[in-house]
């Protein structure tokens, strides 16, 4: 019985993981290239949850849910470039205090905002396109559309790093950013254009988890999410995206297994251990091995 | 400095109605010098510092709850509360000290935040200390100390109290500075690999500032959330946002300065008092974009930029 819902659980864990990953791509891309830690992280996933949550309610088709995802890359886009060239880029240089403060700032300016346009009550849809049926669980086809669509966007990405010239760029400026400036990569340009996919797949990665847990869209819902992608942005070596991606679905399985497991131990409370486990995972981790699970120096 | 607190202290004193205003900024001003002692000196960002603040509070609220069936002990309580406070704080910052200490930059801040979150859940989810339900603790400071006494210790005492500890923080602050910690803490925030090898135990003097910084936030903790508000939740106190406004008020300052965190704590605590009446709900939206400014605009903070203007003149001995 327990080995079936383990089992289970553990299915949708991967699927969750495939999402968990996307969503921290975008924040170890940003570290990797600008060194910045964007503590605003979850807010963008709050912005794409309500992008979906807009264009479903407002016209109420199925399409609209999938045209959400290109919708949300550009609006990501659009604020990751009107924040670079606003803030980021002044403050890139400075101390780590800055920066921290400068995004968490940001994540305050952008939650207000969307709780003023669209009030502080918890928001939710209903987009149903069957399930499937396996012998352990039952899976909702969102889920497994969402988990596709994840990885797909990863190979995107593995391919725009690996094959194009701008890609190239982005990966020598990780390496070493004044030895990119010296041979004639325009640094500022790819810190921006990086900042901006960062946020792109961020708030895109918003949508596919609402796709996942289509409730509880609020104004605040991101802190959660931020807290969870950093303990996997620090398991798959920050700065390394994807090394994240493939950490996000450890993460999953690790997620939802220890719950599973810790919803056995009579009195104690399931939920808050398992988060609790995943962020002393990430202390021990910090201090064992700061590269991540796959590193090599940093 | 020292004129600025005795100010404060007068007006509140003085004038009806200013009292709680005052204990606000005190507040602000005792969280800014405590956060300033460690982080200011060092350069390390610590972004788990509510932590301390929280667990200042559980020993407040343990001490209270768990010893008031003792009547012979009388105030003796609030002692065991402090004492309590101290003892946990002391407890996680050498733990935090020993381990997350070896990080540095961005490493060093997400470690304790790791480290806060860690500490919230796991009290939550193995239900210690009354889990997700809290503390509340009014009941039995009513039981031990009657209406009339417990009314003061809560209205006036814990507010006192908290302004002892900004002024116990500017001492050290001042201490700290012109000994030899405080070069040799500058010289960490400088060049922490050079500091080593010119032979410095860069470890022991950043684990007395973490200390020092982490027991003053579990003072103000158990005085300020502890025995004013007379319950803690763990959701309501392991929040990182309160981190976020002790690096404010530093950085509105100045870090690393000796008046910032005190000028930094009177301005934040004064704009957000104001703001908070004139657009109820919509202080946070005004202030975000007030706080991007002025780290891009003042990197030093206002002390930082006074600091600057009137190098050179014979006004340059007052600021520090």
């Amino acid at each position: 019985m327990i080995a079936q819902q383990l089992a289970g659980n553990l299915m949708h864990g991967l699927l969750l993981g495939g999402v968990y990953g996307l969503a921290t791509t975008g924040l170890s891309l940003i570290f990797g290239v600008l060194r910045v830690v964007n503590v605003g992280h979850g807010a963008f996933i709050m912005v794409g949850a309500y992008v979906i949550l807009t264009m479903f309610t407002a016209l109420g088709v199925s399409l609209m849910a999938v045209a959400a995802i290109p919708v949300a890359l550009i609006i990501g886009m659009a604020l990751g470039f009107f924040f670079f060239y606003t803030v980021i880029r002044r403050i890139m240089n400075a101390p780590e205090l800055a920066s921290l403060l400068v995004t968490f700032s940001i994540g305050i300016l952008l939650e207000e905002t969307v709780k003023l346009i669209f009030g502080t009550e918890f928001r939710g849809y209903n987009w149903d396109v069957g399930k499937i049926r396996l012998p352990i669980t039952t899976i909702p086809m969102t889920k497994a559309y969402a988990f596709i669509a994840s990885i797909a966007i990863a190979i995107l990405l593995y391919f725009w790093f690996s094959k194009t010239r701008v890609g190239t760029a982005v990966r020598a400026v990780v390496e070493d950013r004044d030895g990119a400036g010296v041979c004639g990569v325009n640094v500022v340009w790819i810190c921006g254009l990086s900042f901006a996919i960062g946020i792109g797949l961020t708030v895109m990665s918003g949508v596919l988890l609402t796709w996942f847990i289509p409730v509880g869209i609020n104004a605040y819902m991101g802190s959660a999410y931020t807290l969870k992608s950093f303990v996997i942005a620090v398991l798959g070596g920050l700065g390394s995206p994807y090394g994240a991606f493939f950490a996000g679905v450890i993460f999953g399985l690790i997620e939802n297994g220890g719950y599973t497991l810790f919803a056995q131990i009579p009195g104690v409370a399931p939920f808050p251990l398992t988060v609790s486990l995943a962020f002393w995972m990430l202390f021990f981790l910090l201090l064992v091995k700061p590269t991540g699970l796959w590193g090599g120096k940093r | 400095m020292f004129g600025v607190y005795l100010i404060m202290f007068l007006i509140g004193f003085t004038m009806p109605g200013m009292w709680q205003v005052v204990a606000l900024l005190a507040f602000y001003c005792a969280l800014g010098q405590s956060w300033n002692i460690f982080m200011g000196m060092t350069g390390y960002v610590d972004f788990g510092y509510v932590t301390f603040i929280a667990l200042g509070t559980y020993g407040m609220a343990l001490g209270v709850q768990y010893f008031h069936q003792f009547e012979w002990l009388g105030i003796g309580i609030i002692f065991i509360g402090i004492f309590l406070a101290l003892f946990l704080a002391s407890l996680s910052a050498l733990l935090e000290a020993a381990i997350a200490l070896r990080l540095r930059g961005a490493y060093f801040a997400i470690a304790c935040i790791g480290i806060n979150e860690g500490l919230r859940y796991f009290i939550e989810g193995a239900k210690i200390w009354g889990g997700s339900e809290g503390i509340i603790f009014s009941g039995a400071l009513l039981k031990t100390f009657g209406r009339e006494m417990a009314n003061q210790l809560t209205t006036f005492w814990a507010d006192f109290a908290v302004f002892m500890v900004a002024v116990l923080a500017a001492f050290l602050n001042i201490h700290y500075m012109r000994s030899k910690i405080g070069y040799a803490l500058t010289a960490v925030r400088e060049d922490e690999d050079a500091a080593k090898v010119m032979g410095i135990d860069t470890t022991k003097y950043k684990t007395i500032a973490f200390l020092t910084s982490g027991l003053l936030g579990a003072t103000v903790g158990a005085f300020a959330w502890g025995l004013k508000l007379r319950h803690v939740f763990p959701a309501d106190v392991f929040v990182i946002y309160y981190t976020i406004e002790c690096v404010v008020v530093v950085l509105l300052g100045g870090a690393g300065t000796l008046l910032g965190p005190v000028v930094g704590g009177l301005i934040y605590g004064l704009s957000k008092y104001w703001l908070a009446v004139i657009f109820p709900g919509f202080q946070l939206l005004i202030f975000a974009p007030i706080i991007i400014f002025i780290i891009v605009a003042f990197p030093g903070g206002i002390i930082g930029w006074v600091k600057q203007r009137i190098k050179g003149t014979p006004l340059q001995r007052y600021i520090e």
